[in-house]
């Protein structure tokens, strides 16, 4: 009876053992380099809790396979997860922990997600998309200079292409499509002014509408001349810092992906009075079993020390208005101030979501190849645009 | 009464051997499947009959008769499909055959290696044959693009594949032609293997070619073999799904979408399972006449 009662007592301090080792999961969508940062900070918060994180990678475009028969199960495969589809968070607020108490008080430049007056996602700190990256060494062994105007823009990259070595002036992410509807969103907010591309977002202006279509016609299209076919982002990133490219538009977090951020330069288009920024929502599903450390590492990662350890390590901004640039390395800190006189314009794909936004990264990959198919992609955006009711 | 212990016996037997597969047969196809037809007769407001059909068949993603043969893609989903069928199919089963008779005849060295190398295609994952394909045909460096750049083909053809409408779809079907024509080979070299060998030499000593052998003793004794690979080609054919979600998502401009994305996409991304119930049951309706005939053909052989 007593070696029973022995073993029985083993087994259930061996099995709560394993239970407290079980790491926390965390699900995100950055891997490689643009994911170290990020990890440091979880590195910090077991430091500070001892509570064992377990970060694993998932896109937004994975989870949404995922997490609806999870979630129809009672189940979910992390206890803290991020995305950037706040529309698909906004969908599935039901399976979310309310987290408004964590996050009372705190001075956020970006709004949480609030359904039914419950707080399902947290931003966690931003990036925006400034414009064309350069390598400030490759400017100025040849003698080049950001643009002022769309003259010196489009002299500026066939300068560009005249040097020996190079492909094309600039080089065109690609992966599932989003790098493309960046930069069109850029040429939008630029000549068709920040009430455009909201106006286009809210569905009040039509794409095939004769103000929007002269902007991919007169000014798009012919930077397509000077622009690389779609190229993996990350592939296209090592090109053009190798000097395949001379300019490549990206979101702030390249400057935690290149050897040198020092090296970095940017600029936007010219005229651009705003720029796209944004953030990644986290949520904790409900079916979570850890929701109380899930909430510890939430309230760790909005914490002034959470959000200041982040953005010092570059490649985000700050989310908090009390944690600003002096936080920031070199490089970040050079973007603040330069995007700082401009207005933050909301992410188009992110926003609309759905089968639009995956529509508006096919077109614009069709649109790359063949400028001339203009007429069917801006019809197909339209038409893909969700019906109202 | 002995009699009926024997009917009473054979019911008891069948019902334990077959039981159990029946009620995992009715717990994991048939109701969903029941379910998935109910769900493709509904939508957010109950039962609407054939509503999300007809609206599938107004798509142009879905059918895009306008363009089929007059364009290049996007064609719609349904006619990608069918360009997979008409290309790959005759391509996998065709080429399956041929080296399996090829390997059988050839007492070689490579022979292994080249059968290994044919073998690893189907024993790939589809999610990476996806990316081997994308790969295959990248612009900067894939060797097929590089290929036929140095022969002085231009644009799309020594570009990235995937990036163009007018090759996406055809990239991914010749892409895909290595990781099926292992099945093939291999079905019909068990085939060729279940052949009396005494035909052949009697064909020999008859004066028979080698192509009247291949044409005359081969090909019809491997018949119901090549029937088998051909059904089960078109079936894979037509729900084929994860090659092109991870090479192109269907695009650029829908050029390469199928069914079985579409599917996914109007579920998962729509989030309107309604019609992505509509098009699971377009896809089964389509193959299941082939399978009924299948499955009805061998059980009366």
């Amino acid at each position: 009876m007593l070696k029973r009662l022995g073993i029985g007592l083993l087994t259930a301090v061996v099995g709560l053992l394993a239970w407290s080792a079980e790491p926390l999961v965390v699900i995100g969508p950055w891997s490689g380099a643009e994911a170290e940062p990020f990890e440091a900070v979880l590195q910090a918060f077991t430091e500070k809790t001892g509570i064992p994180v377990d970060y694993r990678v998932m896109r937004a475009e994975d989870l949404a396979a995922v997490l609806p028969a999870q979630f129809g199960a009672g189940l979910t495969p992390g206890d803290l997860i991020f995305t950037a589809w706040g529309w698909w968070v906004k969908e599935f607020a039901e399976h979310m922990v309310d987290v408004s108490g964590e996050i009372a008080g705190i001075p956020f430049t970006t709004d949480p997600l609030i359904v039914d007056g419950r707080a399902v996602g947290v931003p966690y700190v931003t990036w925006v998309k400034p414009g064309f990256w350069y390598r400030k060494s490759f400017f100025e062994a040849h003698g080049l200079t950001p643009p002022t105007t769309w003259e010196e823009f489009i002299a500026l990259l066939e300068k560009i292409e005249a040097i020996p070595g190079i492909e094309k002036a600039a080089a065109s992410g690609d992966g599932v499509g989003w790098p493309l509807s960046d930069m069109t969103e850029h040429f939008i907010i630029t000549f068709g002014g920040l009430n455009m591309h909201l106006g286009l977002i809210e569905g009040t202006i039509k794409w095939e509408s004769p103000e929007v279509r002269a902007i991919f016609e007169n000014y798009l299209i012919p930077f397509l001349a000077h622009a690389s076919d779609p190229i993996e982002w990350t592939a296209a990133l090592d090109m053009w810092w190798d000097g395949k490219y001379g300019i490549y538009f990206m979101g702030n977090w390249l400057t935690g992906m290149v050897e040198d951020p020092n090296d970095l330069g940017v600029f936007t288009l010219p005229g651009c009075q705003a720029v796209v920024g944004g953030t990644d929502y986290m949520f904790i599903p409900k079916y979570s079993k850890r929701v109380d450390d899930a909430l510890a590492l939430l309230r760790y990662l909005v914490s002034v020390e959470g959000v200041a350890l982040r953005v010092s390590k570059g490649g985000k901004l700050s989310m908090r208005a009390d944690v600003g640039p002096e936080h920031y390395p070199p490089a970040e800190a050079a973007l603040a101030q330069a995007v700082g006189a401009l207005s933050i314009a909301p992410d188009m794909d992110d926003t609309i979501g759905g089968d639009w936004q995956l529509a508006f990264w096919d077109q614009l990959k069709l649109l790359w190849v063949k400028p001339e198919a203009l007429d069917d992609v801006l019809r197909a955006l339209d038409a893909a645009y969700p019906k109202k009711g | 009464m002995r009699r009926f212990k024997a009917r009473w016996r054979e019911w008891g037997a069948a019902l334990v051997f077959l039981g159990p597969g029946l009620v995992l047969l009715w717990l994991f196809v048939i109701w969903p499947a029941l379910q998935t037809l109910s769900l493709s007769l509904q939508d957010r407001t109950g039962f609407v009959g054939l509503t999300n059909f007809r609206h599938l068949f107004s798509l142009p993603a879905i059918v895009n008769p306008q363009r089929f043969l007059r364009q290049e893609p996007p064609w719609g989903a349904l006619f990608h499909n069918l360009v997979w069928v008409f290309i790959h199919l005759p391509i996998t089963v065709g080429l399956g055959l041929v080296l399996a008779v090829v390997y059988a005849r050839v007492r070689r060295w490579w022979v292994g290696l080249a059968r290994g190398a044919l073998f690893l295609g189907i024993v790939t994952p589809m999610i990476v044959g996806g990316v081997i394909i994308r790969y295959l045909f990248e612009g900067h460096s894939g060797i097929i693009p590089q290929l036929l750049g140095t022969l002085g083909l231009g644009r799309p053809w020594s570009s990235g594949w995937m990036a163009f409408p007018e090759t996406a779809l055809l990239g991914l079907i010749l892409g895909s032609i290595w990781l099926w024509t292992g099945f093939s080979m291999i079905l019909h070299s068990a085939g060729l293997s279940a052949i009396d060998p005494e035909l052949f030499e009697a064909a020999k000593i008859d004066g028979a070619s080698t192509w009247a052998e291949f044409r005359y003793i081969t090909v019809p004794l491997l018949r119901p073999v090549t029937f088998v690979v051909a059904v089960m080609t078109f079936l894979w054919e037509l729900k084929i799904f994860d090659i092109v979600y991870v090479a192109t998502m269907g695009g650029p401009g829908k050029a390469s979408t199928v069914l079985a994305l579409e599917m996914y996409l109007a579920t998962f991304r729509s989030l309107d399972p309604y019609r992505g119930a509509a098009i699971a049951t377009l896809i089964t309706a389509f193959s299941l006449p082939l399978g009924y005939w299948f499955a009805t053909r061998r059980l009366r052989r």
